[in-house]
């Protein structure tokens, strides 16, 4: 399947997933030619009504030397070779790679530019944008790219378009904007969506194992608390636990961690609304620096202005509330497994309470670790302290941020496996099956990470397959935990 | 005036000004009464309490904590308004005359409520702070734990947090303005394309309240070529801070009306004619500590953006304007020196953006839980105390700025700029002043200006007059 791009419409979440995780091609329509092809002939003429004014990067040079101008006969050589000079800028290093499917992500995001005629440019520069998701992809360091705006990492991602022919105007909407922020918080949308999904069955498959009395979870609780989000947590720890019996249930005090169930996924929710926002707001914005806006009644050859679009400051605020949330949610997780560990489950009917220890998996202690670097991920990314130079005073800290969520989402799933296995190991050892709709779920985790008997040495590893089952489903939406599971 | 409360749906921002600002009593109205009488008619209506939340009830006598000074009493008057949320609702099973002694609180004097050693399981420690006046010794059975538990405080400081960011906001809005005028910088960076362009209704009420400083600015005189980066994004930096802002007003409005006591009482549901408890973790508020978080962050972000518009002002090669923006033929360093001091500021802000997260220590292993909002809203109290230092240094030298430049601007900065020159004149090298001092008292009255939402000019003549910004 091939994406078609007419509009800025579409350029959508859906869209985003069919073509970073999915692997699909692009293609421009002929909407979308023809509003280019309309928009680089309105800007010519724009351009040649007076070579001598100001539009960055076209009659003037770039960054700190934005106020010397470019002589009018000197101006396409000049466009050439910003092309080139800032191909050579791919200077970051270290630190990993970005994920394949987060560069093709960036690919589809950078076309935003374009589509709608703001970009000033021809529409072959946009077919070869998206022609770059054909072939090999170039790799993106993850250290070194927090610069003014997201030159730095677009070096790396355009490192094999054909740029030898660019004509005026045609460098910056390539290299300018902020197509980085827009995947990147794509690309954690994504995934955080069925993460959350993941966490409220192992939560849900927590609150079975412990017993835990229903009513925190009670419908009334929708509309007595009042906020949509806490109520989409109940909702769905509900849908998890329909069918469970009320009998047998703990009747004596419940910790507060079972109780605060529905609060504490509810700001997940929020969260992750958060993400999706951005990442659907800044996929379809036009970010480009300068922008070129249509002919209309008081300018009657458009406008070219400089503006500050390639700084995205919705991004980084929503993957740190992310993260935090993430860092709130494993410690809920270590929580629970405290409490799996050293509270007795209540026994099926005609057997006899066992043990505390024997529902324990050894695993807890793991936790203490995995808690604490989420926690320290959680620290939030700000506005980069450094600077480069007076004109590019301030920098764009998106890059920080989607590291910091990837690590606190790396730890809660390492956390929600141990509950999920500890849960599993809980109602083994009380006898009991879960309602149906959790049913799959213990099914799926048994198969990874079977019951504890005796002592065995692999737990370890058995946990890390568990861990990295939920990340891997994290990002397709797939199984084993994904929806179609 | 009096506000009276009948349902959830009176426990609006608008009344919690009128109660905690305006000192306005509070009445419970005949329908909220009629409801709790009969939500308490089944007797201990909630059932027999918990163990945990009668021990804690106990445990939660006046002074647990102590240090890190005290509440503002305004946010005090605010949380017994808060508190009466869950009450009038008939769910908490408390009867009427309970409810009318809690709001009779509010016309006595407010209690001390230590801001440290809150963080326990639920609010109970500072709830008793707040009902220390509270005659208790005729309650029946479940009405102390309806009165210690639920979230009642994290309402208010959202509550508190949220009317003065929003008006803090407007000003910062009025001084990035005026420091765009004071730069000469183009004003494509905030034209009405870019609402549009971009997409989010955040930036776009950025973008128009700069735009409202702005109206009537021309080309002419301006900077030819494109300002440095810290102007160009402040539509996007001050975007962010409107969404920061718009999330713990939504955090104030949701949780002023919740119901959220451990124990709620449900009637009026098919085939349980006795009505039923429900137990839940509602006392952890979910929603305040990150809304206040993300303030905080916002804060602290604007107040390096508005560091570094200081820098550019200061700086002759960036801006074009006079070395250290001294006034011709007067003597002394001009502004400089405030670059530097703007430093601390921000640091500080930046310190204080520390997310409050769900606290490591666990009190027992029933209260394995425990909320962070105190802590949460220190932080942001905190981080927008520096931000407005920061602010008024940038007000300071955007003013100094025209001074030395002989300019005047447009008549929507006129109000702004009167507010600044105030209480912060011109450095025009004549006469001993103490400029610390002259900062300070700009610092304290922004700090002002955030609660009451007026910049106020003080008149000799004339005493206060107020401003809102944009005012013309």
């Amino acid at each position: 399947m091939t994406v078609v791009i007419n509009s800025r419409d579409d350029l959508t979440l859906e869209n985003y997933r069919r073509v970073a995780v999915g692997g699909e091609s692009v293609a421009i329509g002929q909407e979308a030619r023809e509003t280019m092809a309309e928009g680089r002939a309105d800007f010519l003429r724009l351009l040649e009504s007076d070579r001598t004014q100001y539009i960055y990067g076209v009659t003037s040079s770039f960054g700190p030397r934005a106020r010397l101008t470019i002589p009018p006969d000197q101006q396409r050589a000049h466009a050439r070779a910003f092309g080139f000079r800032r191909g050579n800028w791919a200077r970051g290093f270290g630190g990993g790679y970005l994920d394949e499917r987060v560069v093709r992500g960036i690919i589809f995001a950078r076309l935003a530019n374009f589509v709608a005629g703001n970009s000033k440019a021809r529409p072959v520069v946009a077919e070869r944008v998206a022609a770059l998701l054909d072939g090999p992809l170039p790799r993106v360091p993850l250290d070194g790219e927090v610069g003014a705006g997201e030159v730095l990492p677009m070096a790396h991602v355009l490192q094999g378009l054909r740029r030898d022919d660019l004509e005026e105007g045609e460098a910056n909407p390539l290299m300018n904007g902020s197509p980085v922020s827009a995947a990147l918080a794509a690309d954690t949308a994504v995934a955080a969506r069925h993460r959350l999904d993941h966490a409220e069955q192992i939560f849900a498959l927590s609150v079975e194992a412990f017993g835990a009395p229903l009513d925190s979870y009670d419908g009334v609780l929708d509309d007595l608390w009042g906020d949509e989000d806490e109520a989409s947590a109940l909702a769905a720890l509900r849908r998890y636990l329909e069918g469970a019996s009320p009998d047998g249930r703990a009747s004596a005090a419940v910790p507060a961690s079972y109780r605060a169930l529905g609060r504490v996924l509810g700001q997940s929710h929020r969260a992750v609304a958060g993400i999706e926002e951005a990442a659907r707001v800044s996929l379809r914005s036009v970010t480009d620096n300068p922008v070129y806006v249509a002919p209309d009644e008081g300018h009657p050859l458009g406008r070219a202005f400089s503006t500050g679009g390639f700084h995205n400051a919705m991004a980084y605020p929503a993957l740190n509330a992310l993260t935090a949330a993430w860092a709130d949610l494993t410690l809920l997780t270590q929580r629970h497994v405290t409490a799996l560990c050293t509270a007795a489950v209540p026994p099926a009917e005609g057997q006899a309470s066992g043990p505390a220890a024997g529902a324990a998996t050894g695993l807890e202690p793991v936790l203490g670790g995995v808690v604490e670097e989420a926690r320290a991920a959680a620290m939030p990314t700000l506005l980069p302290a450094a600077v480069n130079d007076a004109q590019d005073d301030v920098s764009s800290p998106t890059f920080s941020a989607y590291r910091r969520q990837a690590r606190a989402a790396e730890c809660l799933d390492s956390a929600l496996a141990v509950l999920a296995a500890q849960a599993s190991q809980a109602l083994l050892h009380a006898g009991r099956q879960p309602p149906r709709p959790l049913q799959n779920l213990l099914v799926t985790v048994r198969a990874i990470f079977p019951p504890v008997e005796g002592s065995q040495s692999d737990l370890g590893a058995r946990a890390g397959d568990l861990a990295a089952a939920l990340s891997r489903s994290a990002v397709s939406g797939s199984a084993p935990f994904g929806t179609s599971r | 005036m009096t506000v009276v409360v009948n349902t959830r749906d009176d426990f609006t921002l608008a009344n919690f000004r009128r109660v905690a600002y305006g000192g306005e009593p509070v009445r419970i109205g005949a329908q909220a009464r009629r409801v709790m009488t009969a939500g308490a008619g089944p007797g201990p209506a909630v059932g027999q309490p918990r163990q945990e939340t009668a021990s804690l009830a106990r445990r939660a006598a006046p002074g647990a904590g102590f240090g890190g000074g005290y509440l503002d009493p305004a946010v005090v008057r605010g949380t017994l308004f808060a508190r009466l949320a869950s009450l009038v609702s008939g769910h908490a099973g408390v009867r009427p005359s309970v409810a009318e002694r809690v709001a009779a609180l509010l016309d006595g004097p407010m209690p001390p409520v230590p801001i440290d050693g809150q963080a326990g399981a639920g609010e109970a420690f500072p709830m008793a702070c707040v009902l220390a006046g509270l005659r208790r010794d005729d309650l029946h059975e479940g009405e102390e734990e309806a009165l210690l538990g639920g979230a009642p405080c994290s309402a208010a400081l959202a509550a508190h947090a949220a009317i003065s960011a929003r008006n803090r906001l407007a000003h910062a809005e009025s001084i990035c303005a005026l420091s765009i005028e004071a730069f000469r910088a183009p004003l494509g960076a905030y034209d009405e394309a870019l609402d549009d362009l971009w997409g989010d209704p955040h930036e776009t009420a950025a973008l128009r309240g700069l735009r409202r400083y702005l109206h009537g600015a021309g080309a002419a005189e301006r900077r030819f070529h494109q300002a440095p980066v810290s102007y160009r994004i402040i539509p996007r930096v001050l975007g962010q801070v409107h969404r920061a802002v718009a999330a713990v007003e939504k955090a104030a409005t949701v949780s002023l009306r919740s119901v959220a006591s451990d124990v709620v009482y449900a009637a009026n549901e098919a085939g349980r004619p006795a009505g039923r408890a429900v137990r839940s973790g509602g006392s952890l508020n979910g929603m305040v500590y990150p809304a206040l978080s993300a303030l905080s962050a916002a804060w602290a972000d604007l107040a390096l953006v508005a560091e570094r518009q200081v820098t550019a002002l200061n700086t002759a090669e960036t801006s074009g304007l006079p070395v250290n923006l001294v006034a011709p033929g007067a003597p002394g360093n001009g502004t400089y020196a405030y670059g530097w001091a703007a430093n601390g500021y921000v640091e500080e802000a930046r310190a204080a953006a520390t997310p409050a997260l769900l606290p490591a220590v666990v009190e027992d292993p029933h209260a394995d839980v425990v909320a962070p909002t105190f802590s949460a809203y220190r932080r942001e109290r905190r981080a927008a105390e520096c931000l407005d230092g920061v602010l008024a240094i940038l007000a300071i030298v955007s003013s100094q700025a025209l001074f030395a430049t002989g300019r005047s601007p447009l008549q929507p900065l006129q109000p702004v700029l009167s507010f600044v020159r105030s209480l912060f004149p011109p450095i025009d090298g004549t006469g001993e002043r103490d400029l610390s001092a002259d900062g300070g008292r700009l610092q304290q009255a922004l700090g002002a200006a955030a609660r009451s939402g007026e910049l106020t000019v003080p008149d000799a003549d004339r005493g206060p007059a107020a401003v809102r910004p944009g005012d013309s």
